[in-house]
């Protein structure tokens, strides 16, 4: 509890804290809605991918002594865009394309760190992340871009959520599925980008895909998924800052173990698991719809007034709800 | 400005003259890579008919109706539709007065949409990009569910539905679209005999209320014959084209399904 206060007042004192707390709550947002049509659209090997190759582009960015963004969203926005258009051409199964290309990028980041003259503490930073070092500067930068993903995604949520269903379908009903596959992918690699300095280019997927994950275990409506992974993201966003702060921690493995222990919780007390040995069938007597087991109250039914269930084409009463009935009066 | 734009608009969408094929293939070939699914396709779909396609597995039916929708590109050969060849100009408005409705898939059981979300989705090419449902589409949605009678399970998980639901839901989303055209990929396969009823009352009936135009995939020529006012017998070229009770047809079904 002390801790929490300690925390607070700090959070009042020093601008470091304040922007490191406002872009804890932009990548909990951004990644956590991206997330969830990355996963929807089974992508999640490509999301890997991009991160990867936008670390080999921080570390060139740092080589040659320029603004790492520049070369990170460079090199994530290239890797997103060939690994797109291979997957479009069908040239190579894009699960060995993407394993080729995140090799390749891993080697690339390598020799152009081992090529740095001095030492760079930056490389650390990226590739584990230090959510608390952000200049002002940047802070502005990140929320112009996640601004425009906001934006972006809103605009066409409804067409991914068409492709993320059945994309063929999609196509021929004409939801121009080809433009919005390359612009997701470019908005994919614009989010990784911006938040490889809070969380690092090693676990900045996890901050994507663990929200989405969680959430996909309570609901089955899309706008309800999406708020969950909001919340999600950007409650561990937040309280992952709190612990590395307060214990001096790496943002970016308190962030990623708090929505781990979120996904965990989520998957162990899905709704979602419980529910799904049952099934739905329609009544042969009422013609309800029933999940099976749920009991039906139709006045039309033919065992209308008796508590029942339908199972199977068949109706079920027990025994207990038979409605006693005196034995008729005969004469001998 | 607004008369520029009202002539670029006539000249995408010109009318057609009576009589005149909705659907016009002419020595249509298609290939998957190298090889060649189906060739030498003519074929004519006049408006108000009911077009029934039969043919074994493996003959191209699906490749068929994929040309049809230009989701396949033909090696050779021309596909007018409503007049029109397919352009990144004239695809989207072909698109949104054709309904297609897939071969049956499983569904993901735990996918996060509802039966009226799915439903919803034909209303998508209406609304245009970029632009929310509004209470008109959300009428139209709930009449489709209405028309397949699944308007009970509008709020259940897509995911939950028999197999024979979900291929009632599909039509609902065809159906929302308000096609000109609808084309069927076999939409009976998976059913019981009750759900085939129920199925093919459907598409008689949207056949002679709306006048739809339909194109209906299927290897099950019984059904066919039933509702068709047309058949073409397929075994990757048109082998026959013809009268649903001519006998003809029943040679030539003999022939192509014990080939
Ligand atoms: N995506 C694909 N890639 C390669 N070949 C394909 C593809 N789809 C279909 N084919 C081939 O094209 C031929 C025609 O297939 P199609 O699916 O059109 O047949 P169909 O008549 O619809 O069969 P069914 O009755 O089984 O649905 C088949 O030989 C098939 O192997
Ligand atoms: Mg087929």
């Amino acid at each position: 509890m002390t801790d929490f206060l300690h925390f607070f007042n700090a959070l009042r004192k020093y601008a470091f804290l304040q922007r490191a707390l406002v872009s804890a709550v932009v990548v909990g947002i951004i990644c956590s809605l991206i997330g969830v049509f990355i996963l929807l659209r089974r992508m999640v090997f490509l999301g890997q991918g991009i991160a990867h190759s936008a670390f080999a582009g921080a570390a060139l960015g740092l080589l040659l002594g320029i603004d790492p963004l520049l070369t990170i969203l460079l090199f994530s926005v290239f890797s997103a865009i060939s690994i797109g258009y291979v997957e479009e051409k069908k040239l190579v199964e894009s699960e060995v394309m993407i394993g080729v290309i995140f090799s390749f990028f891993m080697a690339l980041a390598i020799l152009f760190i081992g090529m740095m003259e001095v030492y760079s503490t930056d490389v650390i930073s990226i590739l584990f992340g230090n959510i608390l070092i952000i200049t002002q500067e940047r802070l502005i930068l990140f929320l112009i871009f996640s601004a425009m993903i906001l934006l972006l995604l809103f605009m066409i949520k409804k067409e991914l959520f068409f492709m993320t269903f059945d994309i063929e379908l999609a196509e021929v009903s004409g939801v121009p599925v080809r433009f919005l596959t390359y612009l997701f992918l470019v908005m994919v690699s614009v989010t990784i980008s911006v938040s490889l300095r809070a969380i690092g280019a090693i676990l900045v997927f996890a901050m994507i895909i663990t929200p989405a994950a969680a959430a996909y275990q309570w609901t089955y409506h899309l706008n309800r998924m999406m708020i969950l992974s909001v919340f999600f993201g950007v409650f561990s966003a937040v309280f992952g800052l709190y612990l590395s702060y307060t214990f001096d921690l790496p943002s970016g493995s308190t962030i990623v173990s708090a929505v781990t222990a979120i996904f965990v919780i989520s998957f162990l007390f899905s709704p979602k698991r419980m529910a799904s040995k049952r099934t739905i069938q329609e009544c042969p007597y009422c013609k309800d719809y029933l999940l099976e087991g749920e009991e039906c109250q139709r006045p039309e039914c033919i065992a209308a007034g008796i508590l029942h269930r339908h199972i199977d084409h068949e109706i079920s009463i027990d025994k207990k709800h038979l409605p006693k009935k005196k034995p008729t009066k005969h004469d001998h | 400005m607004t008369i520029t734009k009202q002539k670029v608009k006539e000249t995408i969408y010109q009318p057609l003259e009576k009589g005149e094929p909705v659907i016009c293939l002419q020595d249509v070939a298609v290939a998957y890579q190298a090889n060649v699914a189906i060739f030498d396709i003519n074929l004519d779909v006049y408006p108000g008919e009911c077009l029934g396609i039969v043919g074994p597995n493996a003959s191209g039916k699906t490749t068929l109706l994929k040309t049809i929708l230009g989701a396949l590109k033909p090696i050779q050969g021309s596909v007018q539709i409503f007049g029109d060849k397919f352009s990144p100009k004239t695809s989207h408005m072909i698109r949104s007065k054709i309904s297609y409705i897939p071969q049956l898939q499983a569904i993901d059981r735990n996918f996060p949409a509802l039966v009226e979300d799915v439903v919803a989705m034909g209303r998508y090419s209406k609304a245009g990009l970029f632009r929310p449902l509004n209470s008109e589409d959300w009428e139209k949605i709930y009449e489709a569910l209405e028309a397949v009678g699944m308007k009970k399970l509008a709020k259940r998980p897509i995911g939950h539905l028999s197999g024979g639901q979900q291929q009632k839901v599909m039509i609902a989303r065809a159906l929302a679209n308000e096609p000109e055209i609808l084309l069927l990929d076999e939409p009976t396969t998976a059913l019981d005999f009750k759900m085939v009823r129920s199925v093919v009352d459907l598409v008689k009936k949207l056949h002679e209320e709306r006048e739809l135009t339909i194109v209906i995939v299927s290897h099950d020529i019984k059904l066919l014959r039933e509702y068709c006012t047309r058949i073409a017998a397929m075994d990757k070229k048109i082998v026959w084209k013809g009268d649903p009770h001519d006998p003809d047809l029943d040679i030539i079904i003999e022939e192509i399904f014990l080939r």
